[in-house]
């Protein structure tokens, strides 16, 4: 069955008709064209999907489509405008965040969750925000690092 | 998954329509337990009934008299970030800090995470200590269920299949209330869990200190242990703890898993249970002197 | 003027992939962008360990709605085996396990091709099977194998096939009965490691087109991308240089995309799609059911030492539950045999290492798992070797470590190596006290353990590296190597050194992705060994294209090349001051001629080798590793509060990423010897998901990590430098072990550690002291 919903993605608005049985990822990889966000296990496990919706992290492979209608959907494409990468992005880079790179989408959207909240979180509410997140590589102190700099270094 | 109809129900009635219908509808919370009934072909409803934009599903209301109202909606993350919640149930904050995932508490709803009653449910613990009580609707009326008679065993609720929770709530307590969530889990964010307990116990003023003892991954569904809480009433002592240990033990039937034994769930349990008495005696009396 | 020693190598720098995939830039399996002409393929696998079987329907599944090609092992009868090829990419008649591919088909959508192979239906008649070691060895067992002599590469096993034994390697030294029967101390043990699932977070993947000329192109997530072309061409019956195949990023591969998985399928079914690319992306149920494992191990070990605590003699038999193949994994045996005395210069040693057959999915290597696992034995043998002895932990492995000098193999002569300051550096970061191991307090107890480790670096005879670098003014410098980044620093390192040595700002610097087409068809170098390999073969093509630099811009100066050098980026000369950019000759040349393309290629061939196992060696990684736990003495549960990692790199090219990889390696760990296990009902995976089969979160870090980089020059390694990657694991389960049972008293010998298995050890303690 099909919808005509409206969903602001990254700052802009867009008016997609979509099935009742896709999930908001097949439609942010499929329809929008938008592959940050991961397919990693379809079952809510591994984050490697997470986007921002309303504000808040969720993994995008949990949520169908229609429920997106209204809602305002960050991805790791929206962090950085043209010209800049976002301080968290710039602090993965400099810390060995990345290994892989797979989980990173993930990871940055679950930090920038966190930061919108917490302008200087500990290490230990860092491990908390990324428990959704997993990194097969093991790359966890130094995202976890990555992120108390960029926290430090906020626009 | 195969297709069906999404729909927005803006009143219980319409919602009670199609629920009455001929067709087969589920309700969509969260949807972290029935996205992967759909993915799996486990469920394949006609129906898809979104009930999270009803009429005050998402409220939330404290009153010191009168206790917490939380709408069927409201999602698992404000139990985190709520401040009444943090302030007047705080094992109800500390449990759900420990929930899952950030991911799926901005999703999973409170009368979803209910409902699916899982003998591990992690909500269902301090919510059981907390005298929940979830009130809900169907086309035949309005009716209150309280949390202790809401698991009848094996996935199994009190629900019909037409009834839907609006909102669950939760009597105010007394400022001396303390409470503890412990668990023993194979991975450390509670994935596998072997056993669990939440330990409550809330003194009015000059009455009797009254306990709740409730239990996970020992039985077919979360339960509160009665007898165990009776042997604790007032301020036990080491004999009353040993004995409500026994009672305890005396009424959890847990099962084998492939990571845990049954015999092997019942030790993690009674040293959860036996710590969990213990932290909550010492804040009491902490709290006296 | 700028100094070598300052520049670059050692300095820390970011993995230059980085950025593309930190912006979500398309690059893994299922980002292909190939537009509405794309379809899609999917495998039906097969539900049973061990069974004859039929297809019914299948023409009916052939003409469903968007079905465009179907294959099963009736029309396709290929093998897969880059030594032997005791795989069928599609079972014909006989299923050997579950999750072997039955079918494969192509349609216009995921679900069209789902409705089309679930309209097929298999008919089995179950066979026995055998699903463990035990089975699979005993006289009456079924054989897996029974026409193993008629495969091709059977000539390379040493198998004793009347017993599902695929391949054994075994090497002895002196005498070790005759050393046994005269030591003071002799102790014997049997171990035990689960199998694992390499679980990359990006599964199986990829996309293939045929092109108008009957040529196949390949799209792939995978890490060995020239070993998967020969393994796939040979199978399909196609010339090598007919298939091409263009790696992208990998999202993990951890050994698990080398050998040739799902990939052959994929070919095959593009070759009937009529041009149209067709993309395969395994959904995660199916990554856990139908890719690879690692091989369950079992360990019987016996060693013996004299009054000095000196281990005079070690007996040690490797068993490996390889499944249904031994192809992927018989690359890993040498290193495993190598490796199976641990780190110690013990002169009587017999050791022998056996892959058996089952009725499971076949079995690859993962990064440094194996030779973990072998010292997951070992390292907590020679802990209780010297409780036995009344020695001190550290000071026994102090006073038996392999050092520079010894030959141990009779084509081999150790190097220095940093094995003594590992566990030193590593036990001292952990606040190692010789006087006081277990704290106790109420029921929970807390200890600390040690191990060391080493991993064999062996090189094939021949086998060849390659790199060619290309200046031009377009793309400035770009290079190509036959190896891939898996997320290990692989492009980070190549950038640097070609920086380095060029003395060229490392922006200028792009590592293209592999392509097949751009090289012979060789066997290329092994991926443990990438930093060695494509290392010397980039020195070469660096000093061969300074020189054409150089000699290009004496002749414009007429000035002789030896008063010229490259510094940052410009060419000058020390006698007469001048100086060009680089850039500017590369853009816009001098004027008189067209701007100048420069390129050389650098080749490293491993010289050829006569003599045995130890021929093949070419220099050790050493690590240690220092570990505390807390156990609650009552149920066994418990943390790893603090892990030091400590592995010697010879010379750290890129120290922050050196820890990185030493810290990823740490969490590694903890998931696999506290979290993971593969079960199985019937030779049926049960652990299907991230909830079935758990692996590390934040939430299961230690509390405190300590990566430390030892550095012991290696002299024939670039700029000193020693592989890391794949050696990285090395001892942290035994670390682990040995503090367990510091803490509690009882030795945990199986894998992972479980707080049921210490409550279990525990209790069988205590009824035994009762007794």
């Amino acid at each position: 069955m099909k919808h005509e919903i409206k969903v602001n993605i990254n700052g802009q608005l867009r008016e997609l008709t979509v099935l009742s049985h896709q999930t908001l990822l097949e439609v942010i990889r499929e329809d929008l064209g938008l592959t940050g966000a991961k397919y990693g296990c379809s079952t809510g496990e591994c984050g490697a999907c997470s986007v921002l919706m309303n504000g808040e992290v969720v993994n995008s492979c949990m949520v169908l489509a229609p429920e997106a209608d209204g809602a305002t959907i960050i991805t790791v494409e929206g962090l950085s405008d043209d010209e800049e990468l976002h301080p968290l992005q710039k602090s993965f880079i400099d810390h060995h965040g990345v290994q892989c790179g797979y989980c990173a989408p993930g990871m940055l959207i679950s930090a920038k969750a966190l930061l919108n909240r917490t302008s200087r979180p500990h290490e230990e509410e860092i491990r908390e925000a990324l428990v959704g997140n997993l990194c097969r590589c093991g790359a966890y102190a130094d995202i976890i690092k990555s992120i108390q700099v960029a926290s430090r270094a906020r626009r | 998954m195969k297709p069906f109809q999404y729909i927005r129900p803006e009143s219980l009635e319409e919602a009670g329509a199609y629920l009455a219908s001929e067709r087969s509808v589920k309700l969509l919370g969260g949807g972290n337990t029935l996205l992967l009934q759909l993915k799996s072909g486990e469920e394949s409803p006609d129906i898809l009934l979104d009930i999270k934009h009803l009429p005050g599903f998402k409220d939330v209301r404290y009153h010191h008299n009168q206790g917490l109202k939380l709408g069927a909606a409201v999602n698992l993350q404000h139990l985190v970030m709520g401040l009444e919640i943090r302030r007047h149930y705080p094992l109800l904050h500390q449990t759900a800090q420990k929930l899952a995932s950030p991911q799926i508490r901005n999703r999973a709803t409170i009368g979803g995470t209910l409902a699916w009653a899982s003998p591990v449910s992690e909500l269902a613990a301090p919510m059981l200590c907390y005298d929940a009580v979830c009130h809900t609707w169907s086309p035949r009326g309005r009716r209150e269920i309280p949390l202790a008679e809401f698991y009848l065993g094996d996935f199994k609720t009190a629900l019909a299949d037409d009834e839907i929770i609006t909102h669950v709530h939760l009597p105010a307590f007394p400022n001396r209330t303390y409470g503890v969530y412990l668990r023993q889990t194979v991975r450390h964010d509670g994935r596998r869990m072997i056993a669990a307990a939440a330990v409550l116990a809330y003194r009015k003023q000059q009455a009797l200190t009254h306990w709740r003892v409730a239990v996970l991954g020992v039985d077919n569904r979360p339960k509160r242990i009665p007898e165990a809480e009776a042997v604790l009433e007032g301020t036990p002592g080491e004999d009353d703890v040993q004995q409500a240990l026994h009672i305890v033990q005396e009424n959890i039937h847990p099962e084998d898993t492939d990571y845990a034994r049954a015999d092997y769930r019942r030790v993690a349990l009674n040293a959860l249970v036996r710590q969990g008495v213990m932290q909550v005696i010492q804040q009491l009396q902490s709290m006296r002197s | 003027m700028v100094t070598r020693k300052t520049h670059i190598i050692g300095k820390p720098f970011p993995l230059v992939e980085a950025q593309k995939k930190l912006t979500g830039v398309s690059c893994y399996a299922g980002d292909e962008p190939f537009g509405p002409e794309l379809l899609h393929a999917r495998i039906l696998f097969s539900e049973r360990g061990h069974a004859r079987f039929r297809l019914l329907h299948v023409d009916a599944a052939r003409k469903q709605e968007g079905v465009v090609a179907l294959i099963t092992g009736q029309e396709l009868r290929a093998r897969l085996g880059a030594v032997i090829e005791d795989r069928e990419m599609l079972a014909a008649e006989e299923v050997l396990y579950a999750g072997q591919p039955l079918a494969v088909v192509a349609a216009e959508s995921p679900e069209a091709a789902m409705a089309a192979l679930s309209t097929i239906e298999v008919v089995y008649e179950d066979l026995p099977g055998v699903y463990d070691l035990e089975d699979a060895l005993a006289a009456d067992a079924p054989l897996v194998h029974p026409n193993m002599a008629s495969y091709r590469g059977f000539e390379q096993l040493n198998p004793q096939p009347e017993r599902n034994l695929a391949h054994r390697i075994a090497f002895q030294r002196g005498d070790v009965d005759k050393a046994l029967s005269e030591a003071a101390f002799v102790l014997e043990r049997t171990y035990s490691a689960a199998p694992l699932q390499h679980a990359p977070l990006e599964t199986h993947g990829g996309v293939a087109q045929l092109g108008e000329q009957g040529e196949l192109t390949l799209w792939l997530h995978v890490q060995a991308p020239f070993l998967q072309r020969q393994v796939i061409a040979r199978a399909l019956k196609m010339p090598p240089h007919n298939l091409r195949i263009v790696t992208q990023c990998v999202g993990g591969s951890f050994g698990s995309k080398v050998a040739v998985s799902v990939e052959g399928l994929l070919a095959a079914i593009a070759r009937e799609a009529g041009g149209r690319p067709v993309r395969l992306h395994l959904t995660r149920e199916e990554e856990f059911r139908a890719v690879f494992m690692t091989p369950a191990m079992r360990a019987r070990v016996t060693m013996g030492m004299d009054e000095n605590g000196r281990i005079t003699a070690i007996r040690a038999v490797y068993d490996w539950n390889v499944g249904a193949s031994v192809d992927p994994f018989i690359v890993e045996m040498q290193r495993i045999a190598l490796a199976g005395t641990g780190p110690y210069a013990i002169p009587n040693a017999d050791i022998q290492v056996n892959a058996v057959y089952t009725h499971l999915l076949p079995a690859a290597p993962m990064r440094g798992l194996s030779i973990a696992q072998v010292h997951w034995a070992v390292e907590q043998h020679v802990d209780e070797l010297a409780e036995m002895a009344a020695r001190s932990p550290l000071g026994l492995r102090q006073q038996n470590l392999v050092k520079g000098g010894d030959q141990l193999f009779p084509e081999f002569v150790m190097h220095a190596n940093g094995l003594e300051s590992c566990i030193l550096e590593t036990s001292r970061a952990i606040g190692w006290d010789p006087a006081q191991q277990r704290i106790q307090t109420g029921t929970t107890a807390r200890g600390k353990g040690v191990a060391m480790g080493w991993s064999p670096i062996i090189v094939f005879p021949h086998c060849k590296s390659r790199a060619t670098i290309q200046c031009d003014g377009e793309n400035l410098c770009t290079v190509i190597v036959d190896g891939v980044d898996v997320g290990q620093g692989y492009y980070a390192f190549i950038t640097q050194l070609i920086a380095f040595e060029l003395n060229f700002p490392m922006e200028w610097i792009t590592v293209l992705p592999t392509d097949t087409d751009k090289y012979e068809p060789d066997w290329q170098a092994i991926h443990h060994n990438l930093l060695w390999s494509t290392g010397r073969a980039l020195l070469q093509a660096t000093a061969e294209l300074k020189r054409q630099i150089l000699s290009y811009v004496s002749e414009i100066w007429e000035e002789p090349v030896t008063n010229l050098d490259i510094v940052d980026g410009e060419v000058i000369s020390y006698a007469t001051r001048r100086r060009l950019s680089v850039l500017k000759l590369l853009q816009e040349g001098t004027g008189e001629d067209s701007p100048p393309v420069f390129r050389a290629t650098g080749v490293y061939e491993a010289p050829d080798r006569e003599g045995g196992l130890g021929s093949l060696l070419q220099s050790f990684a050493t690590t240690g590793y220092a570990a505390e736990v807390v156990v609650n003495l009552e149920t066994g549960d418990l943390s790893v509060l603090q892990l030091a990692g400590a592995a010697d790199v010879g010379h750290a090219i890129n120290p922050e990423g050196v820890k990185a990889q030493l810290k990823g390696g740490i969490i590694q760990s903890i998931s696999q010897t506290l979290l993971e296990e593969m079960r199985f009902e019937n030779g049926v995976p049960v652990t299907i998901d991230f909830m079935s089969y758990p692996i590390a979160t934040t939430a299961d870090m230690p509390q405190q990590i300590h990566p430390i980089v030892v550095e012991i020059p290696q002299s024939t390694g670039p700029y000193g430098a020693r592989d890391l990657s794949d050696h990285v694991l090395v001892g942290a389960s035994a670390a682990i072990g040995n503090a367990v049972y510091r803490a509690t008293g009882v030795r945990i010998r199986e894998l992972p550690i479980t707080a049921q298995r210490i409550y279990d050890a525990l209790q069988s303690q205590a009824a035994k002291v009762e007794r």
